[in-house]
C-alpha cells in the first residue's frame, strides 16, 4: 500500500506529458520501429559481439577452442608495427582526400548550378557518370589510362604539354597521388548534395547582394558556402565514412585497391588471411574508438561553422 | 534568333572552361571506350593511332595481306606485306598486282601500316560467350526489386518517423541514426559474418545479401527525412482534422509530394546493388546460381589478361546504369535536399 503511494507520487512528479504528445511519441516509435530493430540486431549486437570476440583468441577454424586472454590482444596491437603504420597511412590519406572531395564537390556543383550553363541536365549526368561505375572496372580503367606507353596520360596529356612522361604508377608516391585523384571519381552523390542545397538558396538573397555591390566571389564566398555548410557537413560525414569503411552512400562493390595498406585492408588480411577473428575484433574495436572520437569532434565543432537556420529563430 | 546567338556568345567561354574540365575528369572513362573498340593486335602496335583502327587489309590470291607505307623509288607508297624478313620483303602494289612480287630491302617493322577507322565488334561478343549474362542481370534484377522493396518500405516509414514525430530522448535517437552512419563496417562485420556463416548457415543463400535491407538504411532515412522536413506541414493536418491517421497521411499527403527524392533513393540503391560484389563474394561464392552480373563480370576482369576485352566488358556492365540515369535524370538531377533543418530543438 505504501509503496504504491510512493510510486504514485513519483509518476506525479514526472513532467505531465499530454495525452496528445504521447500518443504521437508512440506512433512515431512504432514508425522507427524497424530501424530500431535493426539498430539493436545489425549494430549493437554485433558491435557488442566483437568487443567481448577482442578479449579472446577466437579463431575461425577452431571455434569451439575459443578462450578469454583478456588484454593480450590489445597488448599485441600496441606493438603491431604494420597496424600502426596502415593505421597512420589511412589517417594520412584522409587528411587530404576528405578536404580534396569535398572543396570539388563544391566546386563542380557550382558550376553545374550556375544559369550560364548549357544543356545542364546532360552535363550533370556526364559529371556523375564516374561515380555508377564499379571500383573494380575504374581501377581497371586507371591503370591503363596511365600506362606509360600505351596510356593516354602521357601520349595525349603530358606529351603535348611539354611534361615528362611518368613511367610507373605501380608504387610509391605515384600510386598514392593516382588513388588521391582517382578518389574524384566517388563524388557523384556529394554533387548532387552541394547542387541541391544550392538550388534551395532563395534568388532574392542574391539579388539584395548584387544591389548592395557584392561581386560574383563575394557572393559566391559570403552567401552560398555559408548557406551549403549542412549540405558540406553531411558530405563530410560521408565522405568520412567512405575513407574509414562504413556505409558509403554509392558503394560501388570492393574496396578500390584492397592491396593499399589502409587500416581496412589490415584487419582484411588479418581476418581472412589468418583467420584470426579475436585480434581481428581487437583491431577493429580500436579504429571504432578512434572513428568515435572524430565523430565527436566533428559534432562538438558542427555548432561554431555548420549554419542551421532553425536555430536562429 | 540573332538574340539567342547572342546569348550563346556570351555563356560560351564558360560552357568550354566546364567542356575541359569534364573531359579532364572523364579522360579515363573515353579512354576505357575507345580501348574496348580496338582489336588485340592494335594494342600491341605502338604505331597505331589512338583511335579504333586496323590496318587496312588486302586480298591476293585468295589470302589476305596487310598495307604499309613503304618508301620505294624516293616516295612512300602503300603495299602489300606479303612476306616480311629483317633484311628484306616481299610486297604487292596494290594498284598494279599484275607486276608480281616486287622486293623491299630493310626491316619490315620499321614500316608505318596504312590504317583505317575500324571497330573490334567481336569483343563484345566475348563476354557473352563466357557466361549467361542475361540470367544473370535478370539475377541482379530480381536481387534490386526485393532489396528496393524493402529498403524504401522500411526507410521511407523510420523516415516519416522522424520527420513528423515528436520521439523519447527528444533529437537523440537521430544523432544515434547519423552516428551509425559512421560506425566502422569492420566493427559489426565479424560477428555478423560469424553468425551468417556458422550459426544460421546461410552461406550460398541470398538472406545475408536482403535481410538487413528490411530494417532502413541509415543514409536514405537522413535524406528521405531532411526532405519530408521541408515539405509545408498544413496539409498534413487538415487531413488529420479530416480523420485521416498517420499511415494514411504519408500515402496521401507526404508520398505525392515526395517523388523526386524517393526516386533519387531508389536509384542510389539500384546502382549499389547493380555494382554490389562484396556480400556477394563473401556469402554466395562463385558457383551459385544466383550469381549477379557485377561480381561475376569482376571475376571475368580478373582473370582475363586483354585489355580491350575487359574494357569492353565494362563498357557493357554500363550500359543499363546510364540508361536508367538518363530516364530518371529530370528527378535525380534536382540534387539532394540537405537543409539545416536537424537541429530544430
Amino acid at each position: 500500500m505504501q509503496i504504491t503511494n510512493v510510486l504514485r507520487n513519483k509518476i506525479s512528479a514526472i513532467p505531465r506529458v499530454s495525452v496528445e504528445t504521447r500518443f504521437k511519441r508512440q506512433v512515431g516509435l512504432i514508425l522507427i520501429s524497424p530501424w530500431l530493430i535493426g539498430l539493436l540486431l545489425f549494430k549493437f549486437a554485433p558491435i557488442l559481439a566483437s568487443f567481448v570476440f577482442s578479449f579472446t583468441d577466437f579463431h575461425l577454424l577452431n571455434p569451439d577452442q575459443i578462450q578469454f586472454t583478456g588484454l593480450q590482444n590489445y597488448r599485441i596491437i600496441a606493438r603491431d608495427r604494420e597496424a600502426g603504420i596502415a593505421l597512420w597511412q589511412t589517417i594520412q590519406l584522409a587528411f587530404v582526400i576528405i578536404p580534396l572531395q569535398t572543396f570539388v564537390s563544391i566546386v563542380i556543383a557550382a558550376l553545374l548550378s550556375s544559369q550560364q550553363l548549357l544543356a545542364k541536365n546532360t552535363m550533370r549526368m556526364l559529371f556523375f557518370l564516374p561515380s555508377i561505375i564499379p571500383s573494380f572496372s575504374a581501377a581497371l580503367m586507371w591503370d591503363g589510362f596511365v600506362d606509360p606507353s600505351t596510356g593516354w596520360l602521357n601520349r595525349l596529356i603530358l606529351g603535348p604539354l611539354g611534361l615528362e612522361a611518368l613511367n610507373h604508377f605501380s608504387y610509391g608516391d605515384a600510386s598514392r597521388l593516382l588513388f588521391i585523384i582517382s578518389s574524384l571519381w566517388t563524388i557523384g552523390p556529394g554533387i548532387l548534395i552541394m547542387m541541391g542545397s544550392m538550388q534551395g538558396i532563395s534568388n532574392e538573397i542574391y539579388e539584395a547582394a548584387h544591389i548592395d555591390g557584392a561581386g560574383r566571389l563575394k557572393r559566391f564566398f559570403k552567401i552560398t558556402i555559408p548557406l551549403i555548410t549542412p549540405a558540406i557537413f553531411f558530405s563530410l560525414v560521408l565522405n568520412l565514412t567512405a575513407v574509414f569503411g562504413g556505409a558509403i552512400l554509392l558503394d560501388r562493390g570492393s574496396r578500390w585497391r584492397n592491396d593499399f595498406s589502409s587500416y581496412d585492408g589490415y584487419v582484411n588480411f588479418v581476418l581472412f588471411d589468418m583467420f584470426k577473428l579475436g585480434y581481428a575484433s581487437s583491431l577493429a574495436w580500436v579504429f571504432f574508438v578512434i572513428v568515435m572520437i572524430i565523430v565527436l569532434i566533428m559534432f562538438g565543432t558542427s555548432k561554431r561553422w555548420v549554419h542551421f537556420p532553425d536555430r536562429e529563430n | 534568333m540573332t538574340a539567342a546567338l547572342k546569348r550563346f556568345s556570351k555563356v560560351l567561354p564558360f560552357n568550354v572552361f566546364v567542356w575541359i574540365l569534364l573531359a579532364l575528369y572523364l579522360a579515363p572513362v573515353l579512354f576505357m571506350i575507345v580501348t574496348a573498340l580496338m582489336s588485340t593486335s592494335q594494342l600491341d602496335d605502338k604505331k597505331a593511332p589512338l583511335y579504333p583502327a586496323r590496318i587496312v587489309p588486302y586480298t591476293y590470291d585468295g589470302q589476305e595481306y596487310q598495307l604499309y607505307n613503304v618508301p620505294i623509288e624516293n616516295r612512300i607508297q602503300p603495299m602489300a606485306l606479303i612476306k616480311p624478313g629483317r633484311a628484306s620483303s616481299l610486297l604487292i602494289d596494290p594498284q598494279h598486282p599484275e607486276n608480281g612480287l616486287i622486293e623491299w630491302r630493310g626491316d619490315w617493322r620499321t614500316l608505318i601500316g596504312v590504317y583505317e577507322f575500324h571497330i573490334a565488334w567481336e569483343n563484345f561478343s566475348h563476354l557473352f560467350d563466357s557466361m549467361p549474362v542475361s540470367k544473370m542481370v535478370g539475377n541482379t534484377f530480381m536481387l534490386a526489386f526485393i532489396g528496393e522493396l524493402g529498403v524504401l518500405c522500411s526507410s521511407i516509414i523510420v523516415a516519416y518517423g522522424f520527420a513528423r514525430f515528436s520521439l523519447p530522448g527528444g533529437n537523440l535517437l537521430f544523432y544515434v541514426l547519423i552516428a551509425t552512419i559512421l560506425i566502422p563496417e569492420k566493427v559489426t562485420f565479424i560477428p555478423t559474418f560469424y553468425m551468417y556463416i556458422k550459426v544460421l548457415q546461410w552461406r550460398g543463400t541470398v538472406l545475408p545479401l536482403l535481410v538487413h535491407l528490411f530494417f532502413g538504411n541509415a543514409v536514405y532515412i537522413f535524406l528521405l527525412r531532411q526532405n519530408f522536413k521541408s515539405f509545408p506541414i498544413d496539409l498534413e493536418e487538415s487531413a488529420m482534422l479530416d480523420g485521416a491517421g498517420p499511415l494514411r497521411r504519408l500515402v496521401s499527403v507526404i508520398m505525392p509530394q515526395a517523388w523526386p527524392v524517393v526516386i533519387t533513393v531508389s536509384l542510389l540503391h539500384f546502382f549499389y546493388t547493380w555494382n554490389e560484389t562484396r556480400l556477394a563474394s563473401l556469402y554466395l561464392g562463385p558457383s551459385s546460381s544466383w550469381l549477379p552480373v557485377s561480381f561475376a563480370v569482376q571475376n571475368y576482369q580478373s582473370l582475363t589478361p586483354i585489355q580491350n576485352v575487359i574494357e569492353a566488358s565494362t563498357l557493357i556492365m554500363l550500359i543499363v546504369p546510364v540508361l536508367i540515369l538518363f530516364l530518371a535524370q529530370r528527378y535525380f538531377m534536382q540534387g539532394l535536399i540537405i537543409t539545416g533543418a536537424e537541429n530544430k530543438q
